[in-house]
């Protein structure tokens, strides 16, 4: 059990905490982290694809050492699949069963009045928590030493899910006609929102949240990654594939590489055995790096230019 | 603290950073737990709270570095923080004396001192050059050398003698504001401001003060005199400063704010050259908005009532018991837009904007072709799609604005090219004066396209009066479009093109 009073005493703490777990991130990250535990607030983390928006969930997850409840999002996504729904089938299930104490329990009632007097003695069991399917948004908030909250992608989910969102992340509660507000169980959950950003995430939403954009890293931050996923790759090489893939992020490509790409290729060169660039083994291996041919294409004629600029370069 | 963060709220509004009311005080908040202490800190906090997209941190970042460069000095909140009180007052004795006596000492002081801060930058720069100055000024004093001086009679002329920076900049914000230095408009009326802000700091008294003491007799006052003189030039120096900054943070937005006022509703042929970047910008923040505008009408086809007479025929594979439901769905098509540009000399200016506008657009219009023309016709969507827009606009003009207008035959050519393509779904929007050089109309071929397409709209940049004079043909044209409007402003093409996204999702 990891102290996180210890941990969340300051952005220098967090951001060391991470490193531990081979998280390596930039003071504005760890300073959303330390935001987002103390004033409670969700956040909201932007940034091209590939950067680590979700891998920072999870990262926090494992730091505090809570569960992580994960919620992915998708058109058509609606509360019945996010926060909950009735157990149809229990349900059904029941009332078979209970057609035939029924007759017992009415006997003896004289008309309808009493009949029905008698059915409400029941209660309501059938809507009732204990045919209550908690889908993942109920799930984080009942969780009782709290927990990760990660909703991913949230750009891909509807508009009207988003609105559905804003009570949850607001006030860290639920409304459920049949029962009543649901609020959260113990300590509420740290929430993270990740987007693509393929649409404009509403305002209302935004004002909600911390909202964290992560770029691309730099030269230095981007080594350090490496250094601490694919720790067994030889330094030179590594400055070399990373000063590589920062040159192929200047030009104009469909979709320029991440960080996942980049470490990727590291565990493919390390395979490879390679020890320095050289154009040929790049040729080879760049479909690790770039997904599309078109990319391919293009950068083939620069291959042999940039391996060159990357290698002469001062260490 | 609070009246920094509100005014600092000010300057980011300025500068086009959406805060509302209830992230100012998440601000506040934040700015309770993380405190004044950390410069990097800070700025890395209040990013997360305030600006909410990548354009606006950068505009924050930007605003940040400026408004916090110059903390206010007046700002008597850090003691009212509770938390650190204490600690804070002392510091602000300690620069005192670094900013007073400019003696590097506080000024340089290491980047990460927590204890300095965020005031640290500001002594760093002020401390550093003006006060050294000062200091250096004193000792090269050459003709009455140092002594004994006077003590200074004036205000102003005792807290320029007294070396306390911190007062004087006290005594700056307190003229700024009498003065209403935030309400500066335009850059030439900097020196206004400075003079204003001088005469309220007591400027006329400083002078009397100094010209009685150039007359005295004895040396020490003399003395006093000739130094009063000087750190008269260094405030004069730190005013001008000092309004300089406010006219960054507060005027040079507004300024811009109504010079895209004004660039909305100019004419485009009229607009100067080096406006384009700016109009390149309002283009973009225009169609970003008619794009989120229709970008939410995508869902509706998902509901709607039920289909009966669907619902039935699909239910009666089951015997008729209805539980597989249809629903009556609308389907929004997108636009289907064929833009067909004249860019010969007269209009070419036009069809840069109506080009940049439809390229903007993407997002919601995926299938916009586009065409150019003053001869012979070309299509340009590939140019568009493979170069960025600014490059894409000059090769097109480049390339296809030599010839003379001949708009019978760009008709033609577009029959040849891709009338087949059009179908009852396709808007084709024409941009041109209809200008013809009295050449062949072809407005059969116009009728043609007329017959096909859902709509032809006819965009002339000429006002209304001018059509048909000359060897405009707009009335010959016209009767075989749906819509013929004006159009030479970018407001105008805001409205042709939301009305456009409109009818496409009715």
């Amino acid at each position: 059990m990891p102290d996180i009073s210890n941990i969340t005493q300051s952005v220098a703490a967090i951001k060391a905490a991470f490193e531990e777990h081979r998280y390596i991130c930039s003071d504005q990250i760890a300073t959303a982290v330390y935001l987002a535990f103390h004033l409670r607030k969700p956040v909201l983390i932007e940034g091209p694809p590939g950067v680590g928006k979700t891998e920072l969930a999870k990262t926090t997850a494992e730091l505090f050492a809570l569960p992580l409840i994960r919620l992915q999002c998708y058109e058509g996504l609606d509360e019945a699949k996010a926060i909950y729904e009735w157990k149809y089938g229990k349900q059904l299930l029941y009332t078979q069963v209970l057609k035939e104490t029924l007759e017992e329990v009415l006997q003896g009632a004289k008309g309808f009045k009493q009949s029905v007097a008698r059915l409400h003695e029941f209660g309501d069991i059938f809507f009732s928590e204990e045919f209550l399917e908690p889908r993942p948004l109920l799930k984080a908030l009942k969780e009782k030493d709290g927990c990760v909250l990660l909703i991913d992608e949230v750009d891909k989910s509807d508009h009207e899910f988003e609105s559905l969102l804003l009570e949850i992340l607001s006030d860290f509660q639920v409304s459920i006609p049949e029962i009543g507000t649901v609020k959260a169980v113990a300590e509420p959950p740290m929430v993270f929102l990740t987007s693509n950003n393929t649409r404009e995430i509403s305002d209302a939403l935004k004002r909600r949240c911390l909202h964290l954009y992560i770029p691309f890293p730099d030269l230095e931050l981007e080594q350090k990654i490496i250094h601490a996923r694919v720790p067994e790759i030889p330094p030179e090489l590594r400055r070399q594939m990373v000063a590589f893939i920062q040159e192929l992020r200047e030009l104009d490509l469909k979709k320029v590489p991440a960080i996942s790409e980049t470490i990727d290729w590291a565990r493919t060169l390390l395979l490879l055995h390679a020890d320095s660039l050289d154009p040929d083994l790049v040729r080879d291996t760049l479909n690790v790096i770039l997904k599309f041919q078109e990319d391919i294409v293009n950068v083939q004629g620069e291959i042999s230019a940039i391996t060159n600029k990357v290698k002469n370069a001062k260490r | 603290m609070e009246r920094t963060l509100a005014n600092f709220i000010q300057v980011l509004r300025n500068a086009e950073v959406r805060v509302s009311p209830a992230e100012t005080l998440d601000a506040m908040t934040a700015l309770e737990l993380v405190g004044y202490a950390d410069r990097t800190f800070l700025k890395n906090s209040l990013a997360l709270v305030l600006p909410k997209t990548v354009d606006e941190k950068v505009a924050y970042d930007a605003a940040f570095d400026q408004f916090f460069r110059f903390e206010e000095v007046n700002n008597k909140a850090l003691q009212n923080d509770p938390n650190r009180s204490g600690d804070e007052s002392d510091q602000e004795g300690d620069e005192q004396q670094g900013e007073g006596n400019g003696e590097g000492g506080g000024g340089s002081a290491a980047e990460t001192d927590p204890a300095n801060g965020k005031r640290k930058s500001k002594s760093k720069q002020k401390g550093k050059q003006k006060p050294n100055n000062l200091q250096d000024e004193e000792e090269e004093e050459a003709d009455l050398g140092p002594g004994p001086m006077t003590e200074a009679k004036s205000e102003l002329g005792k807290l320029l003698m007294a070396n306390s920076r911190v007062e004087l900049a006290v005594r700056m914000a307190q003229a700024g504001e009498a003065v209403n230095v935030k309400g500066i408009q335009i850059f030439t009326q900097k020196g206004l401001y400075a003079r204003r802000m001088m005469d309220a700091m007591g400027l006329s008294e400083l002078n009397e003060e100094i010209g009685d003491l150039g007359e005295a007799r004895q040396v020490p006052a003399r003395r006093l005199g000739q130094e009063l003189k000087r750190r008269r030039e260094w405030l004069r120096e730190e005013v001008r400063d000092y309004v300089e900054r406010q006219f960054l943070l507060h005027a040079d937005v507004s300024g811009k704010r109504l010079r895209e006022e004004l660039l909305r509703t100019v004419k485009l042929s009229n607009v100067e050259h080096r406006s384009f970047r700016l109009i390149q910008e309002i283009v973009y923040k225009m169609a970003k908005r008619l794009a989120t505008m229709h970008a939410r009408r995508k869902k509706v086809f998902k509901r709607g009532a039920l289909n009966v007479p669907r619902t039935l025929r699909r239910n009666m594979q089951y015997d008729g018991s209805i539980f597989d439901l249809h629903w009556k769905s609308v389907k929004i098509d997108r636009p289907k837009v064929f833009a067909i540009c004249d860019v010969s000399g007269s209009v070419a200016n036009y069809a840069r904007f109506m080009l940049m506008f439809l390229y903007s657009l993407e997002e919601v219009m995926p299938k916009v072709r586009s065409f150019a023309f003053s001869s012979d016709l070309a299509e340009v969507t590939e140019l568009f799609e493979r170069n960025d827009l600014e490059d894409a606009i000059n090769k097109t003009l480049h390339e296809y604005s030599g010839g003379s207008t001949d708009y019978g035959q760009a008709l033609l050519d577009f029959k040849r090219m891709c009338l087949d393509d059009v179908d009852n779904r396709t808007t084709i929007i024409i941009l041109g004066d209809a200008r013809n050089n009295y050449g062949e109309n072809r407005q059969l071929i116009l009728k043609e396209m007329y017959d096909r397409a859902k709509r032809v709209i006819w965009l002339n940049p000429e006002s209304k009066n001018a059509w048909n004079a000359g060897d405009s043909v707009m009335r010959t044209y016209g009767a075989y479009c749906h819509q013929v409007e004006e159009c030479n402003s970018l407001m105008h093409l805001e409205r042709v093109v939301g009305n456009l996204l409109k009818q496409a999702s009715a």
